[in-house]
């Protein structure tokens, strides 16, 4: 390859962990003999202070710029290797650890021979994995623009007041003019909190005089486009002008859920029984009401007793207020007896002093509510009561709401129908993902009070404020092994937008149509299955790409022994099962050689494909357990790749067992060795492929059908969506899709090696001679070359009145 | 350059390097539990213990936090060292019965039974804080810590219950000297959606 790198490899002997049980020399005679490692090295510990010194030493004399550690688990040493090796120009990226205590020396009785023999192969292959790797520019992120907060939310004021606090400056878009407005309408929103509206409004006054917050009116919100630093946010304007575009670095939502009354279920009728946000309207207009108030706190009844504490705050804001004011009002509470009643010591004084009555009632019974009363079962007695009411006071329903809904659409939030917008983290390391969380803040993302949603509010912004202060200061970073899309490749199909639920893939500017994609660098967590969907190859991991895992792949295929399996192992659980087996010394049959990807959805179909092609007889996948995939659906992702793997093998005339995906959970490690064992005993039985030259050129057919786009399309409307939920995918009319998938395969492949065929020999064919080189019949042949004609891939020519074929 | 000796080696060091990396540089073993290569060392579970010689004195210390020094003489199996050893391997075999890594270590120095009371036969952590350590420091999820004080102090995810913040990456069961940290890893991240069965269940 024309990569002019550098490759030092340094052999850890970790006490008599690895030395005795691995024949270290002969290991580093090996790998010296080999002409793509510039360097061996070997400590007695790499990790520790006189063994990284010693790194440190070998990397400066020999210019080194790719590193190999071969030692233990790369889940847990690698990081200390990045950061102590920074100082010398190393990234992450350029190094890279073989596990030889875990996957080698310490899980099965081999010779020490044997070991080192065993150790150079996975060396090699990731030292091939390294030369082909091609490093980028650390991107550093800039933000364009100040921040802007949208989506109406009271959380608006603290979000602004926060952002002002710390010097940001922010763009707050607001429906209405002025504040008071949304004084006078928060009740609708957030009941029972008339006593946290002083403060409230020393916010409000406290961002309407800094000079750093920009307020506007805008209409709805119509479009966001762009990526961290740089969005365009469009708002339809509120007079009906033209659209309203404005350039922002960072958005923060602050969106508001709605309280629903509840159904005639629970006798509501807008009058006499009425919710939370009824009663607060009637206590601001009418004053607080004579005769008999109750406040049944009906959550569980409605289905969502998680919600009393809100609903039993807010009814007791308001009791309070009327007894406070109307002493003739009795007061009563009617609560589950299971509820804990969220009052302070103070309050429940309070409450006595009042005279407001708190009546339990048993569960098991629902009160049923009739005019002027409700009967209800005393939970100790268990005799049937009836309380007597003038007005009925029931919790609200709380929910999402259209309008948060709508905004959080657009803003690209992934959202069930009906749920709220609280979001899924994304369960990868923190160091993974520049962004860890869309800002979001309000009793949109999950019921809250005030104080709660305030609170929001100022968390989002001070972590937006912090992220900025970063940016200013010229050190914000976005992660290493993100997604890039190369835009000259990209036909803006959108696929990758669709399967992948990291929410990071956007258009270059405007929505729909066909238009290049990008990447948000700081919100791809660099699982990758997207990447390795793409029909054009146009997407692609960076600094850690399909052609090093094919070149890692390519390597290691060429040294193995007929017997021995390749295997990928994800780090969240074939290889962390793996590496597990490794730490408790578990034995497993030594013929597997586990390469490691940070998510099994990074395999490319081409770099499956290549394992064979190379010379691999068999390839075992071992990822999450189902459900549990850390990358969006790249396990399920995968077991489609898979499948397209096997019927192609299946074409080829070879077994389709050869490949299989299975499942590790990384606290299970005897499932894993199971799972390896049986495998390999498996294939053992089956023996290699035979390397005729007919199984080569149908192998090289293979390789050319998964890298073309129309079997990748194919394929890629099988994959599994982020709103599907069955594993591994839709299976609905799995028949009649599999069959019309075996319907493009088929014919893909036998176009494919009528191709290579042609453009290896570079000369004119028959029909009847391509058959014959082919191994295949003259009609399935005919077909393909017509339409292949058609097409324009191959020219016809006719000599002595035969028609002869040739690539063009 | 510093020179000591450890056991009557004479050995080499460099300012910064603990005795226990001095050591494992030049091959000699020094048993450890609670220590990581990944993290900063702690000197929890004591079990690195050496003897420092001065003179008629000596006195014992943790050999993965304390520095090399100039002209220090170590010893990092004497009988005073060995006595120590097996002190804390007989307390760490009441402690943690079920830990076969324990029992293995405390065989090894030929401590088979406890004095001490048992308080709990199935317990297998030793309270180190190496996977608490390193989830803060290679993983920076920060998702476990020691719960609760005294005798009640476990490892755990706030309030014992699955948290959010855990990753599921494993490091923490990979790093556990003891094993108890997979006995547990289920309340740190919560039971996955799907549980695949096991042979005969």
């Amino acid at each position: 390859m024309a990569n002019d790198c550098k490759i030092g490899v340094f052999l850890c002997e970790c006490g008599r962990r690895i030395a005795p049980l691995v024949d270290i020399d002969q290991l580093k005679e090996k790998l010296e003999a080999d002409p793509l490692i510039s360097y061996v090295g070997v400590e007695p510990f790499s990790c520790l202070a006189p063994g990284m010194a010693g790194l440190k030493k070998a990397i400066a004399d020999n210019g080194l710029d790719r590193v190999v550690v071969a030692g233990c688990e790369s889940r847990v040493m690698l990081h200390k290797f990045e950061r102590e090796l920074a100082d010398s120009g190393l990234e992450a990226g350029q190094i890279d650890m073989v596990n030889l205590r875990g996957h080698v020396a310490q899980v099965s009785d081999l010779s020490p021979e044997e070991k080192a023999a065993k150790g150079f192969k996975l060396i090699k292959a990731l030292a091939a994995g390294l030369e082909t790797l091609a490093l980028t520019a650390h991107e550093k992120v800039e933000f364009k623009g100040p921040a802007m907060i949208l989506g109406g939310g009271i959380a608006t004021y603290s979000a602004a007041q926060e952002l002002s606090r710390r010097g940001i400056e922010c763009i707050v878009a607001v429906a209405t003019d002025e504040w008071e407005d949304e004084i006078r309408m928060l009740h609708e929103h957030y009941p029972g909190e008339r006593h946290y509206y002083d403060r409230l409004e020393a916010i409000m006054k406290d961002v309407d005089a800094s000079p750093l917050v920009r307020r506007i009116t805008v209409g709805e919100l119509a479009s966001m486009t762009g990526r961290t630093g740089d969005y365009h946010v469009t708002f339809s304007d509120p007079m009906g002008g033209p659209p309203r575009i404005y350039e922002v670095g960072a958005v923060i939502a602050a969106l508001d859920g709605q309280m629903l009354n509840q159904g005639s279920d629970f006798g509501h009728d807008g009058r006499n029984v009425i919710c939370h946000t009824e009663a607060e309207e009637l206590l601001w207009t009418l004053g607080p009401p004579e005769g008999k108030v109750v406040f049944w706190l009906n959550d569980y009844e409605a289905g969502h007793p998680e919600y009393s504490y809100l609903s039993c705050r807010a009814a007791w804001s308001m009791a309070r207020y009327i007894r406070e004011r109307s002493p003739l009002t009795q007061v009563t509470m009617l609560h589950h007896h299971q509820m804990a009643i969220p009052l302070s010591a103070g309050e429940r004084a309070a409450s006595r002093k009042l005279g407001i009555k708190w009546i339990p009632y048993d569960g098991a019974l629902r009160p049923t509510v009739q005019a002027g009363f409700v009967t209800y079962c005393d939970p100790e007695s268990h005799v049937e009561h009836e309380l007597p009411w003038d007005k009925l006071v029931l919790s609200p329903r709380r929910s999402v709401g259209q309008e948060a809904t709508k905004v959080a659409h657009i803003l690209g939030l992934e959202h069930q129908e009906g749920a709220f917008l609280e979001e899924r983290k994304q369960r990868v390391r923190p160091e993974q993902v520049g962004r860890q969380e869309a800002f979001l803040a309000g009793s949109a993302r999950y019921p809250c009070d005030l104080h709660e949603s305030l609170r929001q509010g100022r968390r989002a912004a001070a972590k937006t404020a912090e992220m900025i202060s970063k940016a200013q200061a010229g050190e914000l970073y976005a992660p290493r092994m993100v997604c890039v899309v190369d835009q000259s490749k990209c036909i803006g199909c959108g696929l990758c937008k669709e399967i992948c639920d990291c929410g990071g893939i956007e258009p270059v500017e405007g929505p729909g149509g066909n238009i290049p994609r990008h990447v948000d660098p700081m919100v791809c967590t660099g699982g990758g299955t997207c990447a390795a969907a793409c029909p054009y190859h146009a997407l692609t991991i960076q600094n850690n790409t399909s052609d090093q895992r094919e070149a890692r792949v390519s390597t290691l295929a060429q040294t193995l022994d007929p017997d021995e399996v390749m295997a990928f192992g994800c780090a969240w659980g074939g290889l962390a099962a793996a590496d597990n087996a490794g730490v408790k010394g578990m034995a497993y049959d030594p013929r597997l050689y586990m390469l490691q990807v940070s998510c099994i959805g990074q395999l490319d179909p081409s770099v499956l494909a290549r394992a064979f092609l190379d010379g691999a007889n068999s390839l075992l996948l071992i990822g999450c357990p189902p459900e549990d995939c850390h990358h969006s659906f790249g396990l399920d992702h995968t077991w489609s790749r898979v499948n397209l793997m096997k019927k192609l093998l299946g074409l080829c005339g070879f077994d389709r067992r050869r490949i299989a995906l299975a499942h590790a959970d990384l606290n299970r490690p005897e499932d894993y060795i199971r799972t390896v064992n049986s495998f390999i005993k498996s294939m053992a039985e089956l023996g290699p492929i035979e390397r005729t030259p007919e199984n080569r050129e149908k192998l090289a057919g293979l390789y050319a059908t998964v890298n073309n786009p129309r079997v990748r399309w194919v394929l890629g409307a099988t994959l599994r969506r982020p709103w599907e939920d069955v594993y591994p995918g839709n299976q609905r009319n799995a028949l009649a899709f599999d069959r019309d998938m075996m319907g493009v395969v088929s014919e893909e492949f036998i176009r494919a090696r009528v191709a290579n065929l042609l453009k290896e020999q570079a000369r004119p064919f028959q029909l009847r001679e391509l058959a014959a080189a082919l191994h295949e019949d003259e009609k399935p042949l005919m077909d393909s070359l017509r339409e292949m004609v058609g097409e324009g891939v191959v020219g016809r020519m006719h000599k002595d009145g035969v028609a002869h074929y040739v690539m063009r | 350059m510093l020179s000591l000796t450890i056991d009557g080696k004479k050995v080499e060091a460099e300012a910064g390097w603990s005795l226990l990396d001095t050591a494992r540089q030049h091959g000699i073993d020094i048993p450890t539990l609670c220590y990581h290569e990944a993290v900063e060392p702690f000197g929890a579970c004591r079990l690195c213990v050496v003897e420092l010689k001065q003179g008629n004195n000596s006195r014992l210390v943790a050999s993965c936090v304390y520095p090399a020094e100039e002209g220090l003489e170590v010893f990092t199996s004497s009988e005073k060292v060995n006595s120590v050893r097996r002190w804390i391997l007989e307390m760490l075999l009441s402690e943690c019965p079920a830990s076969r890594e324990i029992r293995e270590m405390a065989g090894q120095y030929g401590v088979n039974t406890t004095r001490f009371e048992v308080k709990d036969p199935e317990e297998q952590c030793i309270l180190c804080g190496l996977c608490v350590r390193a989830c803060a420091q290679v993983v920076g999820a920060n998702a476990i810590s020691t719960v609760g004080r005294g005798a009640q102090k476990e490892i755990g995810s706030p309030y014992l219950v699955p948290g959010e913040d855990c990753v599921a990456c494993g490091t923490c069961v990979t790093v556990c000297p003891t094993g108890a940290m997979g006995a547990r890893f289920e309340r740190v991240r919560g039971v996955p959606s799907v549980i695949m069965a096991r042979p005969g269940k």
